[in-house]
Protein backbone atom coordinates (compact mmCIF):
# COMPACT_ATOMS: atom_id res chain seq x y z
CA UNK A 1 0.00 0.00 0.00
CA UNK A 2 1.31 3.45 -0.84
CA UNK A 3 0.88 5.37 2.57
CA UNK A 4 2.04 8.35 0.67
CA UNK A 5 -0.44 9.08 -2.03
CA UNK A 6 -3.13 8.74 0.57
CA UNK A 7 -1.32 11.53 2.86
CA UNK A 8 -0.73 14.00 -0.08
CA UNK A 9 -4.26 14.88 -0.33
CA UNK A 10 -5.15 15.01 3.60
CA UNK A 11 -5.64 18.90 4.45
CA UNK A 12 -2.33 20.46 6.17
CA UNK A 13 -2.62 20.51 10.01
CA UNK A 14 -2.28 23.69 11.55
CA UNK A 15 0.60 23.93 13.36
CA UNK A 16 0.68 25.22 16.66
CA UNK A 17 3.27 25.10 19.61
CA UNK A 18 6.81 23.89 18.73
CA UNK A 19 6.23 21.28 21.98
CA UNK A 20 2.47 20.89 20.14
CA UNK A 21 4.05 20.57 16.85
CA UNK A 22 6.83 17.84 18.08
CA UNK A 23 4.24 16.18 20.40
CA UNK A 24 1.91 15.55 17.03
CA UNK A 25 5.10 14.38 14.85
CA UNK A 26 5.49 11.83 17.02
CA UNK A 27 2.57 10.63 17.79
CA UNK A 28 1.17 10.44 13.92
CA UNK A 29 4.95 9.33 12.88
CA UNK A 30 6.07 7.17 15.53
CA UNK A 31 4.83 3.78 14.06
CA UNK A 32 5.73 4.46 10.41
CA UNK A 33 9.25 5.44 11.53
CA UNK A 34 9.73 2.26 14.39
CA UNK A 35 8.51 -0.01 11.35
CA UNK A 36 11.25 1.48 9.10
CA UNK A 37 14.13 1.67 11.95
CA UNK A 38 13.47 -2.24 12.81
CA UNK A 39 13.73 -3.58 9.31
CA UNK A 40 16.87 -1.44 9.12
CA UNK A 41 18.61 -2.35 12.32
CA UNK A 42 19.64 -5.75 13.98
CA UNK A 43 17.24 -5.71 17.13
CA UNK A 44 14.29 -3.82 18.54
CA UNK A 45 16.53 -1.72 21.19
CA UNK A 46 18.52 -0.36 18.29
CA UNK A 47 15.81 0.56 15.96
CA UNK A 48 13.99 2.26 19.39
CA UNK A 49 17.18 4.19 19.68
CA UNK A 50 17.15 5.22 16.33
CA UNK A 51 13.46 6.53 16.44
CA UNK A 52 14.12 8.49 19.32
CA UNK A 53 17.40 9.72 17.44
CA UNK A 54 15.63 11.01 15.00
CA UNK A 55 12.33 12.39 16.99
CA UNK A 56 15.44 14.55 19.45
CA UNK A 57 16.35 15.83 16.04
CA UNK A 58 13.23 17.17 15.46
CA UNK A 59 12.61 18.59 19.06
CA UNK A 60 16.04 20.25 18.61
CA UNK A 61 14.73 22.27 15.30
CA UNK A 62 11.29 21.98 15.16
CA UNK A 63 11.04 24.96 12.79
CA UNK A 64 13.15 23.21 9.90
CA UNK A 65 10.29 20.49 9.73
CA UNK A 66 8.20 20.94 6.78
CA UNK A 67 4.85 21.46 7.27
CA UNK A 68 2.33 18.82 5.94
CA UNK A 69 2.10 15.09 6.55
CA UNK A 70 3.82 13.97 3.64
CA UNK A 71 6.56 16.42 3.92
CA UNK A 72 6.73 15.58 7.97
CA UNK A 73 7.23 11.70 7.05
CA UNK A 74 9.91 12.42 4.26
CA UNK A 75 11.53 14.70 6.40
CA UNK A 76 11.49 12.36 9.07
CA UNK A 77 12.31 9.26 7.08
CA UNK A 78 15.48 11.04 5.02
CA UNK A 79 16.97 12.48 9.34
CA UNK A 80 16.25 8.65 10.05
CA UNK A 81 18.37 6.71 7.00
CA UNK A 82 21.26 9.45 7.64
CA UNK A 83 21.39 8.93 11.74
CA UNK A 84 21.29 5.22 10.49
CA UNK A 85 24.09 6.02 7.73
CA UNK A 86 26.36 7.57 10.45
CA UNK A 87 25.66 4.68 12.35
CA UNK A 88 26.55 1.83 9.74
CA UNK A 89 29.48 3.56 8.96
CA UNK A 90 30.92 3.70 12.36
CA UNK A 91 30.30 0.12 12.82
CA UNK A 92 30.95 -1.70 9.47
CA UNK A 93 34.40 -1.94 9.53
CA UNK A 94 34.00 -3.41 12.90
CA UNK A 95 31.40 -5.81 11.93
CA UNK A 96 33.46 -6.76 8.57
CA UNK A 97 36.03 -7.98 10.94
CA UNK A 98 34.07 -9.97 13.67
CA UNK A 99 32.18 -12.05 10.70
CA UNK A 100 36.01 -12.92 9.30
CA UNK A 101 37.71 -13.24 12.44
CA UNK A 102 34.60 -15.93 14.04
CA UNK A 103 34.74 -18.43 10.84
CA UNK A 104 31.36 -19.06 12.06
CA UNK A 105 28.31 -18.87 9.74
CA UNK A 106 24.54 -19.70 11.04
CA UNK A 107 24.44 -21.64 7.90
CA UNK A 108 26.73 -24.89 9.24
CA UNK A 109 24.71 -25.00 12.27
CA UNK A 110 22.55 -28.16 12.67
CA UNK A 111 19.66 -28.73 14.55
CA UNK A 112 15.96 -28.87 14.73
CA UNK A 113 13.45 -27.70 12.22
CA UNK A 114 12.70 -25.00 13.99
CA UNK A 115 16.36 -24.25 14.81
CA UNK A 116 17.39 -24.22 11.11
CA UNK A 117 14.24 -21.86 10.52
CA UNK A 118 15.21 -19.24 12.73
CA UNK A 119 18.63 -19.67 11.61
CA UNK A 120 18.12 -18.91 7.97
CA UNK A 121 15.81 -15.93 8.81
CA UNK A 122 18.57 -14.68 10.86
CA UNK A 123 20.91 -15.47 8.04
CA UNK A 124 18.31 -13.61 5.66
CA UNK A 125 18.47 -10.38 7.89
CA UNK A 126 21.62 -10.22 8.62
CA UNK A 127 22.67 -10.64 4.78
CA UNK A 128 20.73 -6.93 4.85
CA UNK A 129 23.75 -5.80 6.82
CA UNK A 130 25.70 -5.59 3.55
CA UNK A 131 23.54 -2.76 2.15
CA UNK A 132 24.16 0.74 2.44
CA UNK A 133 21.24 2.25 4.91
CA UNK A 134 19.35 4.08 2.02
CA UNK A 135 19.65 1.19 -0.29
CA UNK A 136 18.24 -1.11 2.51
CA UNK A 137 16.02 1.06 3.05
CA UNK A 138 14.77 1.39 -0.30
CA UNK A 139 14.77 -2.51 -0.60
CA UNK A 140 12.55 -2.98 2.85
CA UNK A 141 9.84 0.03 1.88
CA UNK A 142 9.56 -1.34 -1.82
CA UNK A 143 9.93 -5.43 -0.76
CA UNK A 144 8.01 -5.30 2.60
CA UNK A 145 6.08 -2.62 2.13
CA UNK A 146 5.27 -2.59 -1.08
CA UNK A 147 5.50 1.19 -1.63
CA UNK A 148 6.09 2.40 -5.63
CA UNK A 149 9.23 3.44 -6.59
CA UNK A 150 7.76 6.93 -7.23
CA UNK A 151 6.55 7.30 -3.70
CA UNK A 152 9.91 6.23 -2.57
CA UNK A 153 11.62 8.61 -4.88
CA UNK A 154 9.63 11.51 -3.75
CA UNK A 155 10.13 10.12 -0.09
CA UNK A 156 13.69 10.11 -0.14
CA UNK A 157 14.03 13.42 -2.46
CA UNK A 158 15.37 11.17 -5.07
CA UNK A 159 14.88 10.41 -8.71
CA UNK A 160 13.12 7.43 -9.84
CA UNK A 161 16.26 6.06 -11.86
CA UNK A 162 18.34 6.38 -8.63
CA UNK A 163 15.52 4.49 -6.82
CA UNK A 164 15.23 1.64 -9.36
CA UNK A 165 19.19 1.59 -9.77
CA UNK A 166 19.69 1.04 -5.90
CA UNK A 167 16.71 -2.29 -5.77
CA UNK A 168 18.54 -3.63 -8.86
CA UNK A 169 21.53 -3.38 -7.16
CA UNK A 170 20.07 -3.74 -3.27
CA UNK A 171 18.97 -7.11 -5.05
CA UNK A 172 22.03 -7.91 -6.67
CA UNK A 173 23.68 -7.63 -3.22
CA UNK A 174 21.98 -9.77 -1.63
CA UNK A 175 21.21 -12.29 -4.02
CA UNK A 176 25.10 -12.26 -3.67
CA UNK A 177 25.02 -12.38 0.06
CA UNK A 178 22.49 -15.46 0.10
CA UNK A 179 24.05 -17.50 -2.20
CA UNK A 180 25.19 -19.85 0.36
CA UNK A 181 21.66 -19.74 2.10
CA UNK A 182 19.87 -20.65 -0.84
CA UNK A 183 21.81 -22.85 -2.24
CA UNK A 184 22.20 -24.92 1.27
CA UNK A 185 18.21 -25.02 1.12
CA UNK A 186 18.14 -26.79 -2.46
CA UNK B 1 13.26 -21.69 -4.44
CA UNK B 2 12.35 -18.23 -3.17
CA UNK B 3 12.47 -15.11 -4.34
CA UNK B 4 14.35 -12.28 -2.38
CA UNK B 5 10.95 -10.77 -1.70
CA UNK B 6 9.78 -14.15 0.12
CA UNK B 7 13.03 -14.44 1.34
CA UNK B 8 12.78 -10.84 3.15
CA UNK B 9 9.27 -11.27 4.23
CA UNK B 10 9.86 -14.57 5.93
CA UNK B 11 12.97 -13.25 7.73
CA UNK B 12 11.17 -9.76 8.02
CA UNK B 13 11.08 -8.99 12.18
CA UNK B 14 8.18 -7.62 12.57
CA UNK B 15 6.23 -10.90 11.23
CA UNK B 16 7.02 -12.19 14.86
CA UNK B 17 7.65 -9.08 16.91
CA UNK B 18 4.72 -6.86 18.53
CA UNK B 19 4.89 -3.27 16.41
CA UNK B 20 6.25 -1.78 19.83
CA UNK B 21 6.20 -1.18 23.20
CA UNK B 22 3.74 0.79 24.80
CA UNK B 23 5.73 1.91 27.92
CA UNK B 24 8.84 2.44 26.29
CA UNK B 25 7.23 4.42 23.93
CA UNK B 26 5.94 6.94 26.40
CA UNK B 27 8.97 6.77 27.81
CA UNK B 28 10.68 7.96 24.24
CA UNK B 29 8.25 10.35 24.30
CA UNK B 30 8.45 12.17 27.26
CA UNK B 31 12.39 12.57 26.59
CA UNK B 32 11.37 14.21 23.00
CA UNK B 33 8.92 16.30 24.09
CA UNK B 34 11.50 17.61 27.55
CA UNK B 35 13.70 17.96 24.60
CA UNK B 36 11.45 20.04 22.92
CA UNK B 37 10.59 21.97 25.99
CA UNK B 38 14.20 22.44 27.01
CA UNK B 39 15.14 23.96 23.33
CA UNK B 40 11.92 25.92 23.37
CA UNK B 41 13.66 27.92 26.79
CA UNK B 42 17.19 28.07 25.59
CA UNK B 43 16.16 31.28 23.28
CA UNK B 44 14.74 32.88 26.23
CA UNK B 45 17.52 32.57 27.98
CA UNK B 46 20.21 33.45 25.29
CA UNK B 47 18.13 36.14 24.92
CA UNK B 48 17.88 37.51 28.25
CA UNK B 49 22.20 37.20 28.37
CA UNK B 50 22.46 39.00 25.15
CA UNK B 51 20.35 41.52 26.44
CA UNK B 52 21.87 41.43 29.95
CA UNK B 53 25.24 42.12 27.74
CA UNK B 54 23.69 44.61 25.46
CA UNK B 55 22.99 47.14 28.89
CA UNK B 56 26.53 45.98 30.03
CA UNK B 57 27.95 47.32 26.90
CA UNK B 58 25.61 50.48 26.75
CA UNK B 59 27.14 51.57 29.92
CA UNK B 60 30.26 51.14 29.44
CA UNK B 61 29.81 52.93 26.11
CA UNK B 62 27.99 55.75 28.09
CA UNK B 63 31.05 55.94 30.04
CA UNK B 64 33.57 55.97 27.86
CA UNK B 65 31.88 59.09 25.84
CA UNK B 66 31.51 61.04 29.08
CA UNK B 67 35.16 60.74 30.21
CA UNK B 68 36.48 60.81 27.02
CA UNK B 69 38.69 63.73 27.00
CA UNK B 70 40.21 62.79 29.85
CA UNK B 71 41.52 59.29 28.01
CA UNK B 72 44.46 59.51 26.63
CA UNK B 73 44.09 55.97 24.76
CA UNK B 74 44.87 55.91 21.00
CA UNK B 75 41.14 54.69 19.91
CA UNK B 76 40.05 57.98 21.58
CA UNK B 77 42.92 60.29 20.29
CA UNK B 78 42.44 58.91 16.71
CA UNK B 79 38.51 59.69 17.06
CA UNK B 80 38.93 63.36 17.92
CA UNK B 81 42.09 63.86 15.96
CA UNK B 82 40.45 66.65 13.83
CA UNK B 83 42.34 68.43 11.56
CA UNK B 84 42.20 72.17 11.76
CA UNK B 85 41.92 73.36 7.90
CA UNK B 86 42.42 76.87 6.81
CA UNK B 87 42.72 78.17 3.23
CA UNK B 88 44.77 81.56 3.71
CA UNK B 89 46.02 84.55 0.78
CA UNK B 90 49.53 84.76 1.40
CA UNK B 91 52.43 86.98 -0.75
CA UNK B 92 56.35 86.22 -1.66
CA UNK B 93 56.87 89.29 0.00
CA UNK B 94 56.73 90.80 3.72
CA UNK B 95 54.63 93.73 4.17
CA UNK B 96 52.18 95.26 7.12
CA UNK B 97 49.60 92.88 8.47
CA UNK B 98 51.08 89.71 7.05
CA UNK B 99 52.55 86.97 9.47
CA UNK B 100 55.67 84.88 8.50
CA UNK B 101 55.37 81.48 8.14
CA UNK B 102 57.40 78.50 7.39
CA UNK B 103 56.55 76.34 4.33
CA UNK B 104 56.14 72.80 6.16
CA UNK B 105 59.12 70.25 5.14
CA UNK B 106 61.16 73.02 3.44
CA UNK B 107 63.61 76.30 4.38
CA UNK B 108 60.67 78.93 2.43
CA UNK B 109 58.78 81.34 3.79
CA UNK B 110 55.46 82.96 2.96
CA UNK B 111 53.59 85.79 4.66
CA UNK B 112 49.87 85.13 5.14
CA UNK B 113 47.13 87.09 5.08
CA UNK B 114 45.21 87.43 8.60
CA UNK B 115 41.97 85.72 7.50
CA UNK B 116 41.07 82.69 6.74
CA UNK B 117 39.31 82.58 3.55
CA UNK B 118 37.44 78.90 4.07
CA UNK B 119 37.96 76.68 6.86
CA UNK B 120 36.32 73.29 7.69
CA UNK B 121 33.20 74.70 7.86
CA UNK B 122 33.48 74.98 4.20
CA UNK B 123 34.63 71.79 3.19
CA UNK B 124 31.93 69.50 1.98
CA UNK B 125 33.99 66.13 1.52
CA UNK B 126 37.31 65.40 1.48
CA UNK B 127 38.90 61.87 -0.20
CA UNK B 128 42.29 60.55 -0.99
CA UNK B 129 43.58 60.55 -4.86
CA UNK B 130 46.71 58.14 -5.57
CA UNK B 131 49.02 60.67 -6.73
CA UNK B 132 51.73 58.26 -8.19
CA UNK B 133 52.76 54.53 -6.92
CA UNK B 134 53.96 55.68 -3.16
CA UNK B 135 51.99 59.35 -2.31
CA UNK B 136 48.24 60.43 -2.44
CA UNK B 137 46.53 63.64 -2.45
CA UNK B 138 43.56 64.82 -1.06
CA UNK B 139 40.67 66.02 -2.59
CA UNK B 140 38.97 68.92 -0.75
CA UNK B 141 34.99 69.73 -1.72
CA UNK B 142 33.63 73.17 -0.78
CA UNK B 143 30.21 74.00 0.47
CA UNK B 144 28.52 76.67 -2.27
CA UNK B 145 29.20 79.17 0.33
CA UNK B 146 32.82 77.95 0.77
CA UNK B 147 33.33 77.72 -3.07
CA UNK B 148 31.88 81.33 -3.00
CA UNK B 149 34.53 82.66 -0.80
CA UNK B 150 37.13 80.81 -2.62
CA UNK B 151 36.16 82.40 -6.30
CA UNK B 152 35.84 85.93 -4.21
CA UNK B 153 39.39 85.71 -2.63
CA UNK B 154 41.26 83.89 -5.47
CA UNK B 155 39.75 86.06 -8.50
CA UNK B 156 41.52 89.11 -6.81
CA UNK B 157 44.91 87.12 -5.79
CA UNK B 158 45.63 86.31 -9.38
CA UNK B 159 49.28 85.57 -9.81
CA UNK B 160 50.25 85.58 -5.83
CA UNK B 161 50.29 82.43 -4.00
CA UNK B 162 47.65 81.13 -1.24
CA UNK B 163 48.58 78.58 1.53
CA UNK B 164 46.94 75.69 2.64
CA UNK B 165 47.47 75.45 6.25
CA UNK B 166 46.35 72.19 8.68
CA UNK B 167 46.62 72.47 12.46
CA UNK B 168 48.52 75.62 11.88
CA UNK B 169 50.97 74.72 9.93
CA UNK B 170 51.69 75.44 6.01
CA UNK B 171 52.09 72.46 4.09
CA UNK B 172 51.51 74.04 1.10
CA UNK B 173 51.27 77.06 -1.08
CA UNK B 174 50.37 77.38 -4.75
CA UNK B 175 50.35 80.36 -7.47
CA UNK B 176 46.76 80.82 -8.02
CA UNK B 177 46.49 80.66 -11.99
CA UNK B 178 42.81 81.23 -12.08
CA UNK B 179 39.83 81.74 -9.67
CA UNK B 180 39.44 78.76 -7.62
CA UNK B 181 35.77 77.75 -6.45
CA UNK B 182 34.13 74.24 -6.18
CA UNK B 183 37.41 71.83 -5.18
CA UNK B 184 41.06 72.23 -4.43
CA UNK B 185 43.71 69.31 -3.77
CA UNK B 186 46.15 69.41 -1.28
CA UNK B 187 49.65 67.49 -2.73
CA UNK B 188 52.54 66.92 -0.98
CA UNK B 189 54.14 63.61 -1.77
CA UNK B 190 51.81 62.35 1.51
CA UNK B 191 51.82 58.84 1.89
CA UNK B 192 48.80 56.80 2.37
CA UNK B 193 47.97 56.64 5.99
CA UNK B 194 49.13 60.77 5.89
CA UNK B 195 46.72 61.72 3.51
CA UNK B 196 43.80 59.39 5.15
CA UNK B 197 44.30 61.07 8.19
CA UNK B 198 44.11 64.63 6.87
CA UNK B 199 40.87 63.97 5.09
CA UNK B 200 39.45 61.95 8.02
CA UNK B 201 40.45 65.15 9.73
CA UNK B 202 39.00 67.56 8.03
CA UNK B 203 35.39 66.06 7.64
CA UNK B 204 35.80 65.19 11.28
CA UNK B 205 36.41 68.83 12.58
CA UNK B 206 33.57 70.45 10.31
Amino acid sequence: MNQLNVAQVLPVPGVGSPIERVAMLFDDHYDRLYRLARRLTANTDDALDLVQETFLKAARSPKSIPVGFASEEAWLVRVLINIRRDQWRKTMKRKRYEITASGESPLAATGTDLERSLIARATVWRALDVLSPRRRAIVVMHELDGITVSAIASLLGISQITVRWHLSMGKRDLTHALKAYTEARK
Amino acid sequence: MKDIRELLQDADPLRQEPLTWSERRDSQRNVVLATALAQRDRPRTERRARMRLFIALGFVTIIVLLFAEHLSSPLISNVHAAVRFEVRLAEENPAAGLHTAKVSGTDRSVYLHDEAIVTNGDIAGARIVQADSSSYNVAVEFTPSGADKMRAATARHIGKPMAVLLDGQVIMTAIVREPIADSAVITGHLSKDEAERIAGGITSAR
